[in-house]
């Protein structure tokens, strides 16, 4: 069998995002920018930050990413996200780790949510001839600096964004707990483009990321795509796998 | 229809010191009763790093064991990775000529580019360039095995001219194939005259549409080698036994295994966008079939396994849409017992074997080859 995760959730429980229900209306996102980076990480560090309900990506990688809303429920925002590649069972996921939101309103709003860990702070991306940078400033100290470096066009059907997992206290059968959150946003691209992901800084503290460092550079991405943030589908239980503990909470889309 | 068994060496943990060895030790004992049996070929991938899945990286020192062990199996190396941070074409051409000679002149050689990230981003290999040094190795590999002499300035690689040896004991040399996973590549194979390995355990309706394809475009292809292999052969899971409820639960158990471990590869795509990577290959079947270890979920269509007529019928399906030989996976992570592997083998030696037409045909030999002129 694959190796699970050993995060031991009580040394998080205390920062863990709370629910006040799974019925989260979704959230239209057209027009957003989005850049991503993967990196390769430490796969001893990683295993650390996974649940126990979870397979490591062999190897480990960070998905960093930035993206610019200029539509949403709560008005444009910039977010910052910081996720661990994984495994839900035999399905990729991006365990998000840390987030950063450009307004307050969209930090509150992705935290209760769908328990995405945001917190307001600056952040910015921002196109160059040759590049586009990705920054994060908390409290006046920049926890993020990050590169697409020499982008080139290529296809949006060549981009492959995975979907997101969360963790959050939630109710469910009448108790609130930690739970696993699948978050499976839909990608509509319309442009998309490729290129060297560069990072400067990168505080782990920041991030909840434990001992992770970015490493070998796999690629970067940045795509305009109209997406979304869905109505909750799956939860899973932090402690089981997840072909044992996932509990569907509503039905799929129409078009799934 | 000829029959084959296939060998990705999945060992499961823990590692112990004597676990690998005991994993290659089956695998051994199964290729040399394969043999007695009458089964065709034995083939073996090239795979690196891949935890529990695949602990098969030097395939070619597994199938000269093979061969040293059995008498008329064929061996197959399959896939050979054909890009240059894995493996530098010269020492393709050397390593197999001399399996070749070897095992008597029993060798197939599959080509390919791997598919995972895992694996290319561990050699520091580039996915935008995979295909295109794919293309220059089977372009390269015939000339080298039959010149006397060759010399190479390419795009990937390049050598001044040097005498490779030895020279391959087959003539003019050993039927050659490609790794078929993400669509499109039968195309690929059928216009350079390859063999189509088939590597997906995909249903009827896909494999049916790829071979007439495959069988279609290679009428006007331009062989690589000095002969068209044109062969169509696929990948399925055996799991025999006289009680068909018995085989099913242990194949779908292998099955699941299996599919559960692949799942856990990343593939290329998933982390690298690139035009060379378009299609997630193999992994999204599987993913849908592998909602976990124990799934109780159906398997894809088609699978070998439960008892003798229920594999007969599976096979008679697979002949009926061009398939001229399937390949064997018989175990995954050890889950099914050595000795219920062995039994397998011999249930389906038996009882399935003498239903099928074992002689398949001759490779046909380009003009260049037909005249002598290779």
């Amino acid at each position: 069998m694959p190796l699970f995760g050993h995060l031991d959730l009580a040394t998080i429980a205390n920062r863990l995002p709370t629910l006040p229900n799974l019925d989260t209306p979704a959230w239209a996102l057209p027009g957003a920018e989005t850049m991503q980076l993967l990196l390769e990480t430490s796969r001893t560090a990683a295993d650390a930050l996974l649940p126990k309900a979870m397979h490591p990506a062999v190897p480990s990688y960070l998905a960093i990413t930035v993206t610019r809303c200029p539509e949403s429920p709560v008005g444009p925002f910039t977010l910052a996200t910081v996720r661990l590649g994984s495994r839900a069972g035999a399905h990729p996921r991006g365990l998000v780790l840390g987030a950063y939101a450009s307004t307050p309103e969209a930090a509150d709003g992705l935290r209760h949510g769908w328990g995405i860990p945001a917190t307001a702070a600056k952040v910015s991306l921002t196109r160059r001839h040759d590049r586009l940078m990705g920054v994060v400033e908390k409290d006046g100290t920049t926890v993020l600096d990050c590169a697409l470096v020499n982008p080139e066009a290529i296809s949006g059907s060549d981009v492959q964004l995975i979907n997101w997992v969360t963790m959050a206290n939630a109710p469910l059968d009448g108790t609130t707990s930690p739970m696993l959150i699948q978050v499976d946003p839909k990608y509509a691209f319309h442009k998309a483009e490729r290129g060297r992901p560069e990072v400067r800084t990168f505080d782990a503290a920041a991030w909840n990321a434990g001992n992770l460092r970015p490493g070998d550079p796999i690629v970067a991405t940045v795509a305009m795509v109209d997406t979304d943030l869905p109505r909750i589908r799956f939860v899973m239980d932090p402690l089981k796998p997840v072909y044992q503990g996932t509990r569907r909470i509503r039905e799929s889309r129409a078009d799934e | 229809m000829k029959f084959g068994i296939f060998y990705e060496i999945s060992v499961p943990r823990p590692w112990t010191r004597e676990r690998e060895r005991e994993v290659y030790m089956n695998c051994l004992e199964q290729v040399k009763l394969a043999d007695e049996l009458g089964f065709e070929q034995v083939w073996a991938v090239e795979h690196h790093f891949l935890e529990e899945y695949s602990h098969c990286s030097a395939p070619e020192l597994f199938l000269t064991a093979c061969a040293m062990v059995t008498k008329n199996i064929r061996v197959g190396h399959g896939i050979v990775v054909c890009v240059p941070q894995f493996n530098h074409p010269i020492k393709i051409a050397e390593r197999t000529a001399t399996l070749d000679i070897l095992s008597g002149g029993r060798l197939e050689v599959g080509t390919g580019r791997s598919a995972t990230w895992t694996e290319l981003g561990g050699f520091r290999a580039n996915p935008d360039d995979t295909k295109k040094s794919w293309d220059e190795f089977v372009r390269c590999l015939p000339k080298m095995w039959m010149q006397e002499t060759f010399a190479y300035e390419g795009e990937f690689w390049s050598m001044p001219e040097r005498t490779i040896l030895p020279k391959v004991y087959q003539r003019p040399h050993p039927p050659m194939w490609v790794a078929v996973t993400s669509p499109g590549t039968e195309l690929d194979a059928a216009d350079r005259g390859l063999g189509s390995l088939g590597l997906t355990f995909a249903g009827f309706a896909e494999q049916d549409k790829k071979i007439r394809e495959y069988r279609r475009r290679i009428q006007l292809c331009e062989p690589v080698g000095a002969f068209v292999n044109e062969q169509v052969g696929t990948t399925n899971f055996l799991f025999c036994h006289e009680d068909n409820d018995t085989g099913v639960a242990m194949g779908k158990r292998l099955g699941d295994t299996f599919n559960y471990l692949a799942a856990q590869l990343i593939s290329t795509r998933e982390v690298y966008a690139s035009r060379s990577y378009q299609s997630l290959g193999l992994l999204p079947q599987l993913r849908r079939a592998a909602t976990g270890p124990d799934s109780t979920s159906e398997q894809a269509e088609g699978l070998c396994f439960g008892d003798p007529k229920r594999i007969i019928n599976a096979i008679k399906r697979w002949e009926s849409i061009g398939v001229d030989r399937i390949n064997f996976l018989l175990n995954a992570n050890e889950v099914v017992p050595q000795d219920q592997v062995l039994a397998s083998l011999r249930l389906f030696a038996k009882e399935v074997m003498p239903a099928f037409a074992t002689s398949g045909a001759r490779p046909t030999l380009a003009p260049a080859a037909a005249a002598g002129g290779v």
